[in-house]
């Protein structure tokens, strides 16, 4: 196990400092040591990596990085816990390929592309509403709601619920921030909350309501995910056994909004910041995909994923043992400057950017990143057919998490143009 | 031996096993590429050939590694199958 004599990297996961954004110097000293920095953590520091190139090499090799060892955020979990808690997310092949194949059809391209009409009903909605108020947080009235009920749509789910999975998500992001305030007990759970995922009693919420719609779907399929999910598990235990399916119900609906909700949210902070680039894009409809892409750079929803090591190996030069925690920045990799040319300017038109918001490349790639992509796509084309030109209003309020750049309100005001 | 050219054709095979149906290769070449709908799996269709360096990118964006290429390098068969 590494010791401490070793170089120690800049502290990066003091909730508080992203209070502030994303420490850049710090990680810009990680990228400029050579090798590997070793970052002090409670419970069991890791390898900080935090170039580009070296969190395509973790990414891309799931066997020797294993998401199914340890746990995919920074503390470990016990053993039972791990095993309650697992989903999608930390599993290995082949159980990973099992499960991705499981949900992998309904989120390829081709597929996402038969939602395009559904996400721009919901998005002329909520962005009209938004107009008529003339301002308001963009937060609860637009970045909410439109990936929650997005998701709830491709589920099957009614959307009279939808304020309520707000409610939980919200919650589940409290999790991953220091104090939670909602107590064990809410919502009527009795499980110990570290085998919940996010520690949080809204998980228990969750998987109960997935229960929930699930029996609802065996009992009268409908043409939805949730009902190709439980018939997977009721043809044959083995490709989804019950606990999978509650945890990939879960990382559905946490996965698929909270993120999404992020990158609108710092997407619509941007164009009101450096409204010379919206310009751009207001006058150019070719910049339409490249500005997609450099929301979802600049937004970084989530900052980092871990993996643990399974045998011996080195990065950067930096040799690493068996059972090590490495930690993959995102935050990082997105403003390193030996792939991005001047990644501290937001910049619509940027023509190569291989961002990493959605990970690094390998087998955990986001599933829902072209729904992700396609929600943010439309969103900017129904502004720009609108001109809408955003003003803020006052200092957004984000949370104090090291994992995701959660923005708790934004007052904007919008005004349509035209 | 023969110098190998980005433009060269190379044949491109799916690992059935490694496949996880991510979609990133019918996106960028959905002439080649169809993700079986029962499956999940990107199978090969058509002539399932691309020049080596679109190949090269079409390889390193699948995220868990399932697609190689075949064939091209260096033999006699490279050349007499290119046709056009
Ligand atoms: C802008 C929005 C989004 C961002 C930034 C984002 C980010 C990420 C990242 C970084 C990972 C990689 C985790 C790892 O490497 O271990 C991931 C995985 C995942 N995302 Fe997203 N995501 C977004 C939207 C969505 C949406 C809309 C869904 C839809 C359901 C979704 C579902 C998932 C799932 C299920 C995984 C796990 C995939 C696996 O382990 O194979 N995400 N996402
Ligand atoms: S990109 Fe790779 S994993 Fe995705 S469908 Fe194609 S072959 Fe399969």
């Amino acid at each position: 196990m590494a010791d401490i004599t070793l170089p120690q990297s800049p502290n990066v996961t003091d909730g508080s400092l992203y209070l502030d954004g994303i420490p850049h110097e710090r990680f810009a000293e990680l990228r400029d040591t050579p090798g590997l920095l070793w970052h002090e953590y409670d419970g069991g520091g890791f390898w900080a990596v935090a170039r580009h190139a070296d969190v395509k090499t973790v990414s891309k090799d799931g066997g020797v990085f294993s998401s199914a060892v340890g746990h995919t955020n920074l503390w470990d979990l016990e053993a039972d816990a791990l095993e309650a808690r697992r989903s999608l997310i930390d599993t290995d092949a082949p159980d990973h390929t099992r499960l991705r194949r499981l949900v992998a059809r309904a989120f390829t391209p081709k597929n996402i592309r038969r939602w395009e009409s559904t996400i721009r009903e919901i998005t002329v909605e909520l962005l009209d509403d938004f107009l008529a108020k003339g301002s308001g947080d963009w937060v609860a009235e637009v970045a909410a709601p439109l990936p929650i009920r997005v998701i709830l749509s491709m589920l099957g789910i009614p959307l009279e619920d939808a304020d309520y999975l707000v409610d939980l998500s919200n919650y589940l992001v409290e999790g991953t921030a220091e104090k939670q305030s909602i107590p064990p007990d809410a919502f009527g759970n009795t499980t110990e909350l570290r085998l919940l995922p996010f520690n949080s009693p809204a998980s228990h919420a969750l998987f109960e309501y997935g229960e929930k719609i699930g029996e609802a779907r065996r009992a009268n399929p409908q043409d939805d995910l949730v009902t190709s999910l439980v018939q997977a598990e009721a043809e044959d235990g083995d490709r989804l056994s019950g606990s999978e399916y509650r945890n990939l119900f879960h990382l559905l609906i946490f996965a698929g909004n909270e993120t999404t909700r992020t990158a609108i949210s710092h997407g619509a902070m941007a164009l009101a910041d450096y409204p010379d680039q919206w310009q751009r894009v207001l006058d150019d409809s070719s910049l339409a995909d490249s500005a997609v892409e450099e929301v979802l750079r600049w937004a970084t929803p989530v900052l980092h994923m871990r993996r643990t090591t399974t045998e011996p190996t080195e990065i950067a030069g930096t040799s690493i043992g068996a059972g090590e925690k490495v930690v993959m920045w995102y935050a990082s990799a997105n403003w390193d400057d030996a792939v991005f040319a001047n990644p501290s300017s937001f910049d619509v038109g940027r023509a190569d950017n291989p961002h990493f918001s959605f990970g690094g490349g390998g087998p955990h790639l986001c599933l829902g990143a072209f729904l992700a992509r396609l929600e943010v796509s439309v969103l900017l084309e129904e502004m720009a057919a609108r001109n809408i030109s955003l003003t803020r209003m006052g200092d957004a309020q984000l949370i104090a998490s090291n994992f995701v750049r959660g923005v708790l309100s934004v007052e904007l005001a919008a005004e349509a143009r035209t | 031996m023969t110098e190998t050219t980005p433009t060269d054709e190379v044949g491109l095979a799916v690992d059935e096993e490694k496949c996880i149906g991510a979609g990133q290769c019918e996106m960028l070449e959905e002439e080649i590429f169809l993700i079986d709908d029962d499956m999940v799996i990107a199978k090969v269709i058509g002539a399932g050939k691309l020049p080596r360096d679109r190949a090269n990118v079409v390889v390193e964006r699948c995220p868990s590694q399932a697609i190689s290429i075949i064939g091209g390098d260096s033999d006699v068969d490279a050349d007499s199958e290119v046709v056009s």
